[in-house]
């Protein structure tokens, strides 16, 4: 059952659980950091730039960087566990019948895994760099 | 829990938000992960979410991104303060303000650009 308190001492009170507390902790510690990591994201990539810019190129010689990889990397993993736990609260709420909650949760919680495992391959698994640099010996430069 | 209007309006637009924040990150980082199949793949795709009627799209889930952040800190104030909850409300228009104070120099900036690229058919 989610926490539905106002305060720490009250969330403390209610939780079912030590993994509910940490959980409604994990929401505000995560979501704090996030406010600076995804405005920051936003604020480099669509309004400092022109998005509709935005093209291959654009995108492999970001994840070429070091920098760009781990931030967006925490990005997706604190995103990710926020938004499906946010999530889990929603389907408890909005779900009544139990099996078809159940089915649901594992629908979505997959897809998630799904998309984890695809956003750090991506990530972590390519070399960006070295395609650009094969682009640019073969072709002068490398087409949008 | 909420007595009145404004707390029913900040959580459930802190839910429809939240919602709609994690469809874009699922369908975002599958975008631009796609450019590990290469320009043809990626570059296809993501001219597909340059369509006009995207862009728009990208600004409403801007203006998520900020309600959603700006209206958790305001979660955050209520859970850690003494003096957070009894003044939720003043809080919550405090939010709206700093919303529309971000999103106005943010849609001059970019609403020019996608007339720009609507009309021209590309990029400035």
């Amino acid at each position: 059952m989610a926490i539905r308190a106002r305060r720490y001492a009250d969330a403390k009170a209610q939780a079912s659980s030590n993994t509910e507390l940490l959980w409604w902790v994990f929401m505000r510690v995560s979501g704090l950091v996030m406010v600076f990591l995804v405005l920051g994201h936003i604020y480099m990539n669509f309004v400092l730039i022109d998005v509709s810019t935005i093209n291959y190129t654009y995108v492999a010689e970001r994840l070429s960087n070091t920098t760009w990889k781990i931030y967006d990397w925490l990005i997706l993993v604190l995103a990710m566990l926020h938004g499906m736990n946010g999530l889990r609260y929603v389907m408890d709420d909005w779900i009544r019948n139990p099996a078809r909650r159940f089915a649901t949760k594992a629908v979505v919680y997959s897809l998630a895994v799904l998309v984890v495992i695809v956003g750090s391959f991506s990530l972590f698994n390519h070399d960006f760099s070295k395609d650009l640099k094969q682009a640019a010996q073969t072709q002068g430069s490398v087409k949008p | 829990m909420y007595r009145g209007r404004e707390g029913q309006w900040a959580f459930f637009l802190h839910r429809i938000s939240g919602i709609a924040l994690l469809l874009w990150l699922l369908l975002h980082t599958l975008n631009i992960s796609s450019a590990m199949w290469g320009p043809a793949v990626s570059n296809r795709l993501m001219l597909f979410f340059h369509v006009p009627i995207f862009q728009v799209g990208l600004l409403l889930v801007t203006a998520a991104a900020l309600y959603h952040s700006f209206n958790g800190l305001r979660i955050i104030i209520m859970d850690f303060t003494g003096w957070g909850i009894k003044y939720q409300r003043q809080l919550w228009y405090g939010v709206i303000a700093l919303c529309v104070l971000v999103a106005v120099p943010g849609l001059i900036l970019t609403v020019p650009r996608i007339i720009h690229a609507a009309t021209h058919g590309g990029a400035q």
